[in-house]
């Protein structure tokens, strides 16, 4: 989840309450779901918020949430656009990055402080409607650095979207001073080398022109010339991607957060070939939201005065309606809002509003039956005869490695065996001891004996779990099935002691059991034989090989048993 | 008369002159005092023979105590060493003395401290000078240790007291016990008193011969702790999970059973997760490399669920912005959240269509792609349930977690809005801890959206919520460390000895 750090005192200026202490602000921002999670070496709040709100990315969208739940400020707020002086052509993109978008915003006057959170804001959108840069990527720049070529005869100035041959141009990133091509950026400047691979597969690079040259290399970096300063008074956001939505709300996130900042909005003209845009597209979107929606989904009576007020103080405006004669409301969402993909998102807004922890708790009056599986029961009841055997039931991981599985226990994945199959595999594991999910459970039980050979024996140890192998049989082409392993530890075990157990097993549960001598490389030959129960072949039992014993350094003879647990149903 | 023959024993080595004490009288007829003890009190009981108690105080050198009898106490040493030295005359410094002295770890602190209380001298600026009217051979403390050790006693009081906060010294009440003939029993021995015969175990001859009648059973020591045996036991956690099933199905869950590996396709794109949502990248997703796909995936549930994806449900609803490719939701890994299992039951495609009202719920193991810590492994149990019944709110929800929760001593629940892809409203559940008092969260819960339940063919609603079951069996237990409890590093020691739960 998204964590932005504001400062307290810039947080109490923007919503103009400096009355508030840092502790109430904690508790007004905890009720919008935001958590306090710590505090900067500068003094700034950690704040962690919900990846829905990306509006609130930013302190002035914080403020702005806060004014809302203080009753200060209601209803919908769109910023005023001016016309648009400038237009972005776009011509011969990079067929993998085809959009791009843009704003103006003049008459800021920004301190140190201001750049941070605004650098911040662009991280934060980065990560995470941005899909780290992939899906949509953000230029700030200073705009009064950039020289406009006339678009239309006497008419704007124009910069130009378009692609580059990775050494088709150079320019100067930002934190370097030397003139490069975008291939070079890639290969030697930190940032280019980070965000590389974003562009690894393309044959012309994104690029964007401006009557001087190339001043931005989206989405990687920047150009040193139109950098922007604590000077920079008008700034030029432009922001390239693989879906125009993405990239428009992103911007319109910013270009609210830069108003609230004082800034003057002024619209940019985006000249696709196949025809003009003028963004940003601050338009408010209205849905439909029926009364009987909110009243069945929070389980409250309301009011049609209550529910407008409740919109308005999250920042919507509802106005009630019919539809099909039953009551309604068109409500308007602002732009900032992307989370809102659905009226019932909106029903969400006014739970919100009215608190939901004011509602009170009532158990539904659903009458169900209730009952575990019969595959559930069965377990249970199979683990319960094994502890009645005196065996410590066990819970290992399903998730091992082939080192466990089949090298220390003496067994070849390619072996006529139990537990010698194909695992299923990750494909990228975090660790090296977790990268397959087991094919058999005794494996894990060695483990356990080998990491508790200073504790009292005799270790008698069971596990009834999950084992795996790929089967292409299966719809998932993975063949999973619960496997019941079962070891006896002590100085005297012997293939009788378990022999007598499983006996037990198959006779209490109404299962006729033969063990015909085979062999099996992690058990001793001549002492191993194939467990059959109701004359299907399911499973092994036998003294572990010496081998394998010393492998997990027990010095204590092990008998052991593992079969399907499905064969004793 | 007839007496068990320690009884017997007993009132023959007894005398009616003089008291005998339990240990003379122990070693005399060669058993355990406890044994000599028990047959005294039933003889007293019987009225032939007095018991007379008196306390006393006994006193008992410490390791520590013995050892400063023997090489002197520290601040003794630090004294002699210092007068060798000439501290007398004037100031040494203090690290000659303590090498001087062999002094070292705690003892050095010990020397200077007691060297200071009993006024050996002066330390200042790491200087040592000591008092020269001062004779540690008259030291009240050496010489009550050396008379302790010696086996013999010390009178005063305060100095035994400055001994043991030296903790150079033990002192215990005990109750001394010696043993006097009555006029009764006397008379008794004059009678002639018998000794049956005592029988340390029951056999079974002497069950079908009739000679337990006869018998004497030895009285054993019931107050002794015995051998004791390892029970077999169920995993602590499977434990917990037992009692959460019973709880769910007293409640009127169904349990749900289904694939650990699966399709993207259930575990995320039918819970309404864009394919580009962060959790769906390589890093969080258990992706698998062998085998790779699924088969098959029902067409026209493929279909409305990309529909869904891309352009929302019914009016006024707009889908995702993100890529959708079947291709992915075909591909395998293992399960994030066992919502894959509900995604298959509310399709109908697992047990068939499902007519409302009804609940489901799973405690089954889903995976994470991360680090272990000691609240977190790569697998864990989940408890997932859902409620599908026409008009539920999100009061029916509070209500049911409210209750489910009680079970387990949660109490005071509070729901904190927050988002999740597959649920609107949905909330963060904090309770109390039942132990400290404290907030802490204790599931995710929500009401299935439209754009997940419209293609499931699901018409009613549907609430959910889901929780960590080692979560809820820390919050029970107070356990810290849950890689103590679950995997191959566990200790049998703990699993042998911890409570059981029910």
């Amino acid at each position: 989840m998204p964590v932005v750090d504001v400062h307290p005192d810039e947080l109490r200026r923007l919503t103009g309450h400096e009355e508030k202490s840092d502790d109430e602000l904690k508790d007004d921002l905890f009720s919008l779901g935001i958590e306090y999670e710590g505090e900067t070496e500068d003094g700034e709040m950690q704040l962690e918020f919900e990846a829905d709100r990306l509006d609130r990315l930013s302190i002035s969208g914080i403020a702005r949430s806060l004014r809302y739940q203080y009753g200060d400020v209601r209803g919908v707020y769109v910023p005023d656009t001016n016309d648009p002086d400038w237009t972005i052509e776009v011509e011969d993109v990079p067929e993998q990055r085809p959009y791009v978008t843009g704003a103006i915003v003049r008459g800021l006057d920004l301190e140190e402080r201001d750049l941070e959170a605004i650098i911040q804001l662009q991280e934060k959108l980065h990560a995470t409607m941005g899909r780290k840069r992939a899906k949509g990527a953000i230029g700030v720049h200073d705009l009064t650095m950039l020289k406009g070529a006339p678009a239309r005869e006497g008419e704007s100035n124009s910069i130009r979207y378009t692609g580059v041959d990775p050494d088709g141009d150079t320019f100067v990133p930002l934190d370097s001073d030397a003139e490069m091509t975008p291939a070079e950026v890639l290969e030697a400047h930190p940032i280019g080398e980070n965000y590389a691979p974003l562009v690894a597969d393309y044959d012309s690079y994104p690029a964007i022109y401006d009557d001087i040259g190339l001043f931005s290399f989206p989405p990687v970096i920047n150009g040193k010339r139109t950098e922007v300063t604590t000077g920079s008074r008008d700034l030029l956001i432009e922001m390239t991607g693989t879906d125009q939505w993405t990239i428009d709300k992103m911007l319109t996130i910013v270009c609210y957060a830069l108003d609230a900042r004082g800034g003057q909005v002024e619209s940019v003209e985006v000249a696709y070939p196949d025809g003009t845009v003028v963004r940003p597209d601050l338009a408010v979107e209205t849905k439909t939201l029926a009364h009987e929606r909110i009243e069945r989904t929070l389980g409250i009576d309301l009011e049609e005065d209550e529910v407008v007020d409740l919109a308005e103080r999250s920042g919507l405006d509802a106005t009630p309606a019919t539809q099909d004669g039953r009551p309604v409301y068109d409500v308007d969402v602002p732009p900032y809002r992307v989370d809102v993909l659905h009226p019932v998102d909106l029903v969400d807004d006014i739970g919100r509003a009215y608190g939901f922890n004011e509602l009170v708790p009532r158990y539904p009056d659903v009458s169900t039956v209730g009952a575990r599986t019969d595959a559930s029961r069965h377990e249970e009841a199979v683990r319960n005869l094994l502890v009645g055997l005196g065996f410590e039931d066990l819970l290992n991981f399903n998730l091992t490695n082939e080192t466990e599985l089949f090298d220390r226990m003496g067994l070849a994945p390619e072996d006529e065996a139990l537990g010698a199959e194909a695992p299923p595999t990750i494909i990228e594991p975090y660790s090296e001891d977790y990268t397959v999910v087991r094919t058999w459970a005794l494996p894990s039980l060695l483990t356990v004996l080998e990491n508790n050979t200073h504790r009292a024996y005799p270790q008698d140890l069971a596990e009834i779990g999950l084992a795996a192998h790929v089967d292409e049989s299966t719809e998932t082409n993975v063949a999973e099935r619960r496997t019941v392993a079962g070891v006896l530890a002590r100085h005297d075990a012997s293939y009788e002691d378990a022999k007598g157990r499983l006996q037990a097993l198959a006779r209490n549960f109404g299962a006729s059991l033969e063990t015909p001598s085979t062999t099996h490389p992690s058990f001793i030959e001549g002492r191993t034989a194939e467990v059959i129960l109701d004359g299907d072949p399911v499973g092994v039992i036998g003294e572990v090989n010496p081998s394998v014993l010393v492998e997990h350094d027990l010095e204590v003879p092990v008998a052991a048993f593992e079969f399907r647990l499905d064969a004793l149903r | 008369m007839k007496l068990p023959p320690q009884q017997v024993a007993v009132l023959e080595a007894a005398s009616a002159d003089d008291p005998t004490d339990i240990a003379t009288l122990a070693e005399q007829l060669d058993e355990k005092p406890e044994t000599v003890t028990g047959a005294a009190f039933a003889l007293e009981e019987a009225g032939l023979l007095e018991v007379l108690e008196t306390e006393i105080a006994e006193v008992s050198l410490t390791a520590e105590g013995r050892e400063y009898a023997d090489g002197g106490l520290p601040e003794v040493r630090l004294y002699r060493a210092a007068h060798s030295l000439g501290a007398a005359d004037a100031p040494v410094p203090m690290g000659e003395v303590i090498q001087e002295a062999d002094l070292a770890g705690p003892q050095v602190d010990i020397a200077l401290s007691n060297f200071a209380r009993k006024g050996y001298g002066d330390i200042e600026n790491g200087q040592l000078s000591v008092a020269a009217d001062v004779d540690p051979d008259q030291d009240d403390e050496a010489a009550a240790l050396a008379s302790l050790a010696d086996g013999a006693g010390v009178e005063e009081e305060s100095l035994l007291d400055s001994l043991e906060r030296r903790d150079l010294i033990e002192r215990e009440e005990r109750t001394h016990r010696a043993v006097q003939l009555t006029e009764d029993g006397v008379t008794e021995l004059m009678a002639g008193v018998e000794a049956t015969e005592a029988v340390d175990r029951l056999t079974p001859e002497m069950l079908t011969r009739g000679e337990w009648r006869e018998a004497s059973f030895a009285d054993y020591n019931v107050a002794a702790d015995a051998a004791e045996p390892t029970p077999g036991k169920v995993h602590i956690l499977r434990q917990a999970a037992e009692r959460v099933k019973e709880v769910l199905v007293g409640m009127g869950f169904e349990e749900m059973e289904g694939p650990h590996i699966d399709a993207d396709f259930w575990i995320n794109d039918c819970l309404f997760m864009p394919q580009d949502h962060p959790a769906r990248t390589h890093w969080d997703r258990f992706a698998m490399s062998a085998p790779e796909k699924i088969d098959e995936l029902p067409a026209d549930l493929v279909g409305r669920v990309e529909s869904a994806h891309r352009e929302g449900v019914g009016e006024d609803s707009d889908g995702y912005h993100s890529p959708w490719d079947v291709e992915f939701a075909k591909e395998l890994a293992l399960r994030g959240h066992t919502t894959s299992l509900s995604a298959r039951y509310l399709s109908g495609e697992q047990i068939g269509e499902l007519e409302p009202p009804r609940r489901f719920f799973s405690v089954e193991k889903a995976y994470r792609n991360d680090t272990l810590d000691a609240t977190h492994l790569l697998e864990f149990f989940q408890i997932e349930g859902w409620v599908m019944a026409e008009d539920l709110t999100v009061r029916d929800l509070m209500g049911t977690f409210t209750e489910f929760y009680s079970h387990f001593g949660i109490t005071d629940l509070r729901f904190k809005p927050t988002y999740n892809p597959y649920t609107e409203p949905s909330f963060e559940l904090f309770g109390r801890h039942p132990e400290t008092g404290e907030l802490i969260e204790i599931g995710n819960s929500g009401i299935f959206r439209p754009e997940m339940l419209d293609p499931l063919g699901v018409e009613a609603d549907v609430m959910a919520w889901g929780l960590a079951l080692e979560r809820l069996l820390m919050l029970m237990t107070g356990f810290e460390d849950i890689r103590d409890v679950h995997g191959t590093l566990v200790d049998l020691d703990f699993l042998r000895t911890v409570e059981v739960e029910y």
